[in-house]
């Protein structure tokens, strides 16, 4: 087995919001209650769920842009929420972080030359001609014109920038590259084309992804090994495969079933999920899945089944599988 | 070929928008019929033209930016085209209806969202206030909102995503349309609710007998959805089939390329195929098939000439716009 | 091309504002009102035909003439050449000001909207309490108490636009700060001033800039009203409010004494939110490359 290259250890963080009028009242939202998984070198390990399940939160406080409650995150062996200001800079060109929104996530005002040179500027990584030429050689990695570097991101077509955001996460030589929906906001045929380059630098540079994603096909594809979120918990981990052909979670069962799938004959196995997502503010006693779990028992309304290890490099957090073990 | 007269006869429809001051085709000669009860998913990616056709029925293209440069648009045997504003609100919510994506944009924030069902159904219906109230509150409890009646003087932000989605059916189905367009109704949506709204929509289409045009990029949405497909490219139908030919046996290489680069969640995919470029700009069509840049196929007349929609000489109901995969007799000169 | 020069800036904004200044018309010509004024101010020593300090006893409050060609005033001095010079008193004071206000009030707003929170709230609460006195009243109050000069004249105007500019700046930046980019900043190790500076600041430049052409109308208005009622500069140095409050004790019969100051002020005015138009327009980038 190959070296863990991120550990992370029950990351928490909760959201204070102050809402209403003219009485203000303060909320506590649990984003992420207490979550660990581990990379290991050259793996890419999906995060998935729905919105507001924490997979975002997570990836975002694994980073320190939004600063955690608790927990460790270990870049290898050495703990990232901790590290000093000079240290964590270092750290920080390790880890880098592709978004989803390929507007939103290049400054308007700045040209692609300068974005991909300001953060080795920053590092002091090289003189000017050194720059550049990392600049250039990104640029073809990415499979953008070399011209581009003059150009300004609103000349460019949305899987465009997202391959210079990409260039922009890869211009550090980072290691690990959280990628937050990556291809979620681009059109079918664009989407491959981004797939297919981070598939091509997970092999060619031996990258290790934390990626995060609520299509399960897109996971399927790209990932290794997946963790399936619900409202701040991780509820299911293992192999992709063994995952989404064999699913335990009643959770992962139904997010799988209702995943479309392009065949007309898979139509008839969709089993649909009763209710919503409930409220992160005041989840569900025990089990938070528990009010729309078809499988619901007694003891799922009362205690949250701790995650355990079923198989090997299989774990779930569901009563059902507390009896098989 | 139907039974009966299609409830929706869409003729060479061409809508056109201005840019730079020139006025160039996003939707060009598209046709399509509808029959009573079917459901036509219209698929395609961003700027391929598939909401705007649905907006030209509608007749909501921006008016001064977009026109409806040609075609007919036959709704139960009338042309919605040459109507006037105040005649096509008339029609509008009442025979044809229309959702959208993000219903949080066509509903009004200020007030609640049971006021704007039953208003709508004064409006329409003509009912008394009483009775419009007591009808919307019967089709909140079909759209299978929970404690319809706690929830109807509730207001917008106060529903979820998939919930909002509800009420926009439930006003829709207010005045019991013929024909219903869905314009990416499940992509804001979590896939759990997708799967319920798309439930509800194939339900409700049962129940009332509606016709349906569904919008959308996604192709597994149409797969569990639509009776008959039509791709479009470019502004162009390039594809049109019912649901089990399309997906059996893609005939058009945009079709077979699109269900190619689709990762699914079933199997492995061993090898995903990227389509490579970019849809060509509005402003900027070329000469002949407007995918012949992309295509794995290209040949030197498809950059000459555009083809023509064709059917398949073993299946008529298959249509395809392609030189090299058409077939020979084009359905335009059949019309 | 096949080398990549990272230092080469776009068409600079400058050169790409007179492209486009010269195909609106508003903008040229409130280009050229500026310009021109600016130039007559700056040109006053060589320009002016007389001394605007120089009294000619026998020609006091002369109609418009071939020797003097705005008339004189009780005092018998030209009242072209006051103008002149009056502008150059007039346009220091008011754009010292405002690069004052433009230069703090950014920085307040930006540190405000970026760092948020109780700080936020407290410097903005500050600012809200500046912003109710009214800039007149406001400058009054310094002026009164820091006495009459050119020094303390650009301070109080500078101060009464401090809260506006911190207002222009903090709204941009509570939007920009949540952008991806800027959390890709900080993924990358970037401080919280470079991100401030490099990152937030130019885009929030065009609003300040648009703010900072209006603002120099105003703040030419407020030098003249507090000139008009004797909190400005001392006489006789001329300027524009102090000529028109001198030209209402004769305002009947020589009404030119008032007039063309106003229709000097009025220029400048004009010019300069014709020209706060253009700016936005260009500093925009979603408008270039059309």
């Amino acid at each position: 087995m190959t070296a863990t290259l991120l550990e992370v250890n029950d990351l928490q963080k909760t959201f204070t919001v102050r809402r209403g009028f003219p009485r203000t009242e303060t909320v506590h939202v649990k984003a992420l209650s207490g979550i660990s998984f581990r990379i290991a070198e050259g793996e890419a390990f999906g995060l998935v769920g729905e919105s507001g399940c924490g997979k975002s939160t997570a990836g975002r406080a694994l980073l320190r842009l939004i600063e955690p409650d608790g927990g460790q995150v270990l870049y290898r062996g050495e703990n990232f929420l901790t590290a000093p200001g000079h240290r964590l800079r270092q750290l920080r060109q390790k880890l880098q972080i592709v978004f989803q929104d390929p507007f939103a996530s290049l400054n308007p005002r700045r040209t692609v030359g300068q974005t991909l040179a300001e953060p080795m500027y920053v590092h002091r990584l090289g003189n000017r001609e050194e720059i550049q030429a990392r600049v250039e050689s990104v640029l073809d990695e990415v499979g953008l014109p070399r011209a581009a570097v003059e150009k300004y991101p609103h000349e460019f077509s949305g899987g465009q920038r997202q391959r210079i955001g990409i260039a922009r996460a890869l211009v550090l030589e980072p290691e690990l590259i959280v990628a937050d929906e990556p291809v979620s906001a681009l059109d079918v045929s664009i989407q491959a084309q981004i797939l297919l380059l981070l598939d091509g630098l997970k092999v060619r540079r031996g990258l290790s992804f934390l990626f995060i994603s609520h299509d399960l096909g897109v996971v399927r594809h790209f990932c290794k090994r997946v963790a399936v979120m619900y409202l701040g918990r991780i509820v299911e981990e293992g192999p992709t495969e063994e995952i989404f052909d064999g699913p335990l979670h009643p959770y992962t069962q139904a997010l799988r079933d209702a995943s479309p799938v392009p065949d007309p004959r898979a139509k008839v196995t969709m089993a649909r999920l009763e209710g919503e997502v409930a409220s992160a503010i005041n989840p569900p006693s025990g089990c938070h899945f528990h009010p729309r779990c078809p499988h619901a028992m007694d003891r799922c309304r009362v205690e949250y089944p701790k995650l355990r290890a079923v198989a090997p490099g299989r774990q779930v957090a569901c009563h059902l599988h507390d009896m098989a073990a | 070929m139907s039974e009966q007269a299609p409830v929706l006869d869409v003729q060479g429809l061409t809508t056109e928008f201005r840019v730079h001051g020139e006025w160039h085709a996003a939707v060009r000669g598209v046709s399509f019929q509808l029959a009573r009860g079917e459901t036509l998913a219209i698929v395609g990616e961003s700027g391929c033209g598939k909401s705007i056709t649905a907006l030209s029925v509608m007749r909501l293209v921006p008016q001064g930016a977009g026109r409806i440069a040609s075609g007919r648009v036959l709704l139960e045997g009338r042309d919605l085209v040459p109507l006037s504003e105040p005649e096509m609100e008339k029609v509008r919510g009442n025979r044809v209806s229309m959702i959208f994506q993000e219903p949080m944009t066509s509903l009004n924030p200020v007030l609640t969202v049971g006021f704007q069902v039953a208003e709508s159904l004064h409006y329409h219906r003509g009912l008394g206030r009483a009775e419009a109230r007591r009808t919307a509150l019967a089709l909140f409890d079909q759209v299978k909102i929970p404690s319809a009646a706690r929830r109807f003087d509730d207001y917008p932000h106060q529903f979820s995503g998939g919930m909002r989605q509800r009420v926009m059916i439930a006003m829709a189905l207010a005045c019991n349309p013929a024909v219903l367009l869905a314009d990416e109704p499940t992509t804001a949506l979590d896939v759990t609710i997708q799967a319920q709204v798309l439930a509800l929509l194939a339900e409700v289409r049962e129940a009332y007998g509606m016709a349906m045009v569904f919008i959308t990029h996604n192709l597994g949405v149409v797969a569990s959805i639509a009776d008959r497909v039509m791709v479009m490219y470019a502004g162009e139908v390039v594809e049109t089939a019912p649901i089990d030919a399309v997906f059996a046996r893609p005939t058009h290489p945009y079709t077979e390329a699109l269900l190619r680069s689709i990762p699914r969640v079933d199997r492995n995919t061993t090898e995903l195929q990227a389509i490579g470029g970019q849809v060509p700009a509005i402003s900027n069509m070329p000469a002949g098939c407007r995918f012949a840049d992309r295509c794995a196929l290209v040949e030197p007349r498809c950059r000459v000439q555009s083809p023509p929609l064709t059917m398949l000489p073993d299946d008529p109901r298959h249509h395809v716009r392609c030189w090299v995969r058409g077939g020979e007799t084009s359905v335009e000169a059949l019309q | 091309m096949s080398t990549v020069h990272l230092s080469t800036r776009q068409p600079g904004a400058l050169a790409l504002f007179w492209s486009r200044a010269r195909r609106n018309k508003g903008t040229a010509i409130g280009l050229v009102l500026v310009l021109v004024m600016v130039a007559s101010a700056i040109l006053a020593p060589w320009i002016a035909p007389h001394d605007p300090l120089e009294q000619d006893i026998i020609a006091r409050l002369e109609p418009p003439s071939d020797t003097y060609l705005l008339g004189t005033d009780p005092y018998g001095r030209d009242i072209l050449s006051r103008i002149l010079w009056g502008g150059r008193v007039s346009l220091f004071v008011s754009t010292s000001a405002v690069l004052i206000a433009m230069v703090v009030g950014s920085a307040i707003g930006i540190l405000a909207g970026y760092i948020g929170g109780k700080f936020d709230r407290v410097t903005m609460a500050c600012m809200d309490v500046l912003l109710s006195f009214p800039s007149l009243i406001m400058g009054l109050l310094v002026v009164a108490m820091l006495g009459p000069s050119i020094v303390n004249l650009i301070l109080a105007i500078g101060l009464t636009a401090v809260a506006p500019f911190a207002r222009i700046a903090r709204a941009p930046t509570l939007v920009i700060k949540e952008r991806e980019f800027v959390e890709a900043g900080r993924a990358m190790g970037f401080s919280h001033g470079r991100i401030m500076g490099i990152h937030i600041l130019p885009n929030v430049a065009s609003e300040v800039m648009v703010m900072a052409s209006l603002w120099l109308a105003t703040a030419i208005r407020t030098e003249a009203s507090l000139s008009f009622i004797g909190l400005g500069v001392r006489p006789p140095t001329p300027t524009w409010g102090s000529m028109i409050r001198e030209g209402f004790e004769n305002i009947l019969d020589a009404p030119w004494l008032s007039i063309f100051p106003s229709i000097a002020i009025l220029i400048v005015m004009l010019g300069l939110n014709l020209l706060g138009d253009g700016l936005r327009d260009a500093t925009d980038p979603r408008l270039r490359h059309e």
